[in-house]
């Protein structure tokens, strides 16, 4: 006898996650914001081409969001940079250590949220964009309470996340990202009431379903008929198209600025 | 079979916020402040456990908070969700299965210190980092409505304590009173976190008071760091205050050092004392007056009247008159204290020559950890009776002659704690008298408070690392559970 019919589940657990760090260095450089805008330069000199301006990856790979098994530490970069990976396509570089530090402490905070790192968009005109109707974020997303409630909360967001990050998860909203505390869900019950809204839990046992009102619904599986998730973000998917690269850099610039400490790298 | 997202039309309509009349009504099904009630009784009305079944409770789940050391918070509980914090952080859990519903971290908060828990209101949940600032979140999403800074650690001030939701305000407080600060509570818009008013615990240059200090009336201390109680037909808000600094070193800082060590009464839309009653004048034993000041109408000596309970960490237990801040009566709490042979008519203390902290060290009891301390006691309105945990402990209290230096964490010597034995407490408030007391074994630890329940059952925690339900007529053991 049917009754609970499981639609789904692919997304990996903890498939990815970013700012994974084995270790932190001790090195003056790190934190330094003048070593940190050295780097800055060197970095779009030398590596910019291959991982991506804001390091999302390209040729190279992604240096921000890290698969948990591969983490990167100070050290590690410090010699990838020095020795490049021999047998693949990452040259080796010859920049002194002072160079390579600085290099090291960009790529250190570029990991690190993104309102502590310069953007380069308009801040006020990303505002627009995000209220706006075109990309209609706020129908999802709140932002010091203003704002819908099905998508996770963006007003610390650039106190939280790499920039990369972020820009990822508006580009490319079903890549490899972990759902569970966000899945869009209907639950059939068995009072024949429906409830639709983000679980923002669940196990086999009981789940906890937030609908588009706002309210909760503790429910406990057994109560439950049917249950359907969504295999996909419920972001819409095609924000690359809709908005152009101007409007996308603009919004990112005005979610870096979403932070409740005080934005900079200096502010630390 | 394809998900429509925006097609959904909802029925039901939004769960009910949380009034201030729902905080008045005290606990039922809801536990709405860090005391469950306004009168700081932490007492729920509800009968389910009873001394006849409290024998066959059983654990229902275990939720493992993050990076918990030593939590401090008491949970609130409303509409079937437990909010819990821990340092700069909230959950939200579905009391039924102990779930997740939602966390907030802060991960950028500049300090890591305890938190004891959070304040409701509306569709908000209130909590303040240790950095200072007070933070509102959509009760059901853990969305950041506001987070506003209302004061700096440059200045030395850190904070710890659950906010207190009263009306349209939320009352913080402050700590930081061992390493020198000016103490002080404030009342900030539950909207916007706007300042409403600001009230200092230690008087400016040439205020009231001032006298009662020397140079250092700057970085007094008086911290804040304890939730209050609150009279709403007094409109009177109960806090009491911290030690004065630097801690051990009175020398450096004559006079009662006001308020310091002591109760507050407050005028709750001005911030303006009604009264002041100081516990510990001159404290040298960093015997800070955060402990409960429970409010209970009793009859006394005959007539009815309103009353302040507080039993202090230097090892006293008061009675006062809540309207006047009049002074009832002060007895002894422990058996061991050797610093002062009684309480005056006044209600000062009667002091014992010689137990001062010293160069070589002096021994004195209670300990500094006092004879009972924050956790929280339990005031019973059918026992009449109020339940405290209490410390047998003394210890070697140590001066330093060091120059006193602000935010330096200096404070002005240093203190043991030698052995102790933790014992359950249930006092008649009109006597001082013991009715009876539980005893324990274990490490003279202390840091668990009590709650009551209509039908007669004390819960606890033991010394030794247990829960425990204790009858609230008789003292006797009724059931435990070992957690570790
Ligand atoms: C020609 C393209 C190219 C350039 C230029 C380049 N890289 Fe790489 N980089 C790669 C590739 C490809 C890999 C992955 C090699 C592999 O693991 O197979 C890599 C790997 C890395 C890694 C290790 C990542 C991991 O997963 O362990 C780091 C760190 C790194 N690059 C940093 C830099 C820095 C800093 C610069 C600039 C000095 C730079 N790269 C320049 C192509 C490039
Ligand atoms: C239909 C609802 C919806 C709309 C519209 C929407 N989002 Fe989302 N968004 C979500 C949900 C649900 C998630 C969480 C699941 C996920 O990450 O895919 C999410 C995730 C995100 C995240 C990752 C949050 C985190 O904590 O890492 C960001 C950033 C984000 N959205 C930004 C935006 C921006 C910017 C827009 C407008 C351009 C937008 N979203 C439009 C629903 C929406």
């Amino acid at each position: 006898m049917k009754t609970c019919l499981w639609v789904l589940l692919f997304a990996l657990p903890l498939a990815a996650q970013h700012g994974r760090y084995e270790s932190e260095s001790t090195n003056p450089a790190i934190g330094d914001p003048v070593a940190i805008a050295a780097g800055s330069e060197l970095y779009l000199r030398s590596c910019a081409g291959c991982h991506g301006p804001d390091g999302s990856g390209g040729r190279g790979p992604n240096l921000v969001q890290r698969p948990m098994w591969h983490p990167l530490s100070d050290e590690a970069i410090f010699t990838t940079v020095r020795n490049g990976l021999p047998g693949a396509d990452m040259p080796p570089t010859n920049l002194s250590d002072d160079e390579t530090w600085q290099l090291v402490a960009f790529i250190h905070a570029l990991i690190g949220p993104a309102a502590e790192n310069p953007t380069a968009g308009d801040v006020t005109a990303g505002e627009a964009v995000f209220w706006g109707s075109t990309a209609g974020c706020s129908n999802c997303h709140a932002i010091h309470g203003k704002g819908g409630k099905i998508g996770p909360d963006l007003t610390n967001i650039g106190g939280l996340r790499p920039l990369a990050v972020i820009k990822k998860a508006i580009v490319k909203p079903s890549d490899e990202l972990y759902y569970l505390g966000n899945e869009s869900v209907t639950a059939k019950l068995r009072n024949g009431e429906t409830v639709r809204g983000i679980a923002k839990n669940r196990d086999i046992y009981s789940i906890q379903i937030i609908d588009r009102a706002g309210k909760l619904h503790l429910l406990a599986m057994n109560d439950i008929a049917e249950l359907e998730i969504l295999q996909r973000s419920p972001m819409p998917g095609d924000y690359a198209e809709r908005l152009t690269a101007q409007e996308l850099e603009n919004l990112l610039a005005f979610l870096a600025h979403q932070t409740l400490r005080p934005a900079g790298p200096e502010a630390k | 079979m394809r998900f429509i997202f925006l097609a959904l039309a909802l029925s039901s309509a939004l769960s009910a916020q949380v009034a201030y009349e729902d905080i008045l009504k005290g606990p039922g099904s809801n536990w709405l402040t860090y005391a469950g009630s306004y009168n700081g009784w932490r007492h729920t009305p509800n009968t389910q456990i009873t001394p006849e079944n409290a024998g066959s409770l059983v654990p229902k789940w275990v939720y493992r908070v993050p990076n918990a050391r030593g939590l401090q918070t008491s949970p609130l509980a409303h509409d079937g969700v437990l909010y819990v914090t821990n340092t700069n952080s909230v959950y939200a859990l579905d009391a039924r299965s102990g779930r997740l519903i939602w966390s907030y971290v802060d991960s950028r908060a500049e300090r890591q210190s305890p938190n004891r828990g959070a304040a409701i209101l509306g569709d908000k949940v209130y909590f303040i980092t240790s950095d200072n600032y007070l933070t509102a979140l959509d009760r059901s999403t853990g969305a950041v409505i506001f987070s506003k800074q209302y004061a700096r650690l440059e200045d030395g001030v850190s904070s710890s304590s659950a906010p207190l939701a009263v009306k349209d305000k939320i009352i913080v407080g402050s700590s930081g009173g061992d390493s020198g600060v000016r103490g002080f509570l404030a009342a900030l818009d539950a909207e916007t976190g706007e300042e409403v008013w600001r009230t200092y615990t230690i008087p400016a240059h040439g205020e009231p008071g001032s006298e009662t200090w020397g140079d250092l009336i700057d970085w007094g201390g008086g911290a804040t760091w304890l939730s209050g109680t609150f009279d709403p037909q007094l409109n009177t808000l109960y806090w009491t205050t911290g030690n004065a600094w630097p801690d051990f070193n009175g020398k450096v800082r004559p006079g009662d050092n006001l308020y310091t060590s002591s109760l507050l009464a407050l005028d709750v839309d001005t911030g303006k004392f009604t009264w002041h009653f100081q516990f510990t004048p001159h404290d040298t034993h960093d015997w800070d007056a955060q402990s409960w000041p429970m409010l209970v109408d009793l009859d006394w000596k005959g007539s009815p009247r309103k009353l302040v309970l507080h039993a202090n960490r230097n090892g006293f237990f008061y009675v006062l008159d809540r309207v006047t801040g009049e002074f009832l009566s002060g007895t002894q709490l422990t058996d061991n204290v050797t610093w002062a042979s009684g309480i005056d008519a006044k209600g000062r203390p009667i002091l014992i020559e010689g137990k001062e902290p010293t160069l070589e060290g002096n021994w004195v009891c209670p300990s500094v950890k006092g004879a009972t301390n924050w956790m929280g006691q339990t005031f019973h309105p059918g026992t009449g009776l109020i339940y405290i945990l209490t410390l047998e402990q003394c210890g070697w209290f140590n001066l330093s002659e060091q120059e006193p230096v602000p935010m330096k964490n200096f404070p002005g010597g240093g203190a043991t704690e030698e052995g102790g034995q933790v014992i359950l407490r249930a006092i008649d408030p009109t006597t001082g008298k013991r009715a009876w007391e539980y005893p324990m074994t274990g490490y003279g630890r202390m840091w668990t408070g009590t709650v009551s329940t209509a039908s007669g059952v004390i819960i606890t925690g033991d010394d030794a690392g247990q829960l425990a339900a204790i009858d609230a007529k008789s003292g006797s053991h009724l059931w435990n559970l070992n957690l570790g």
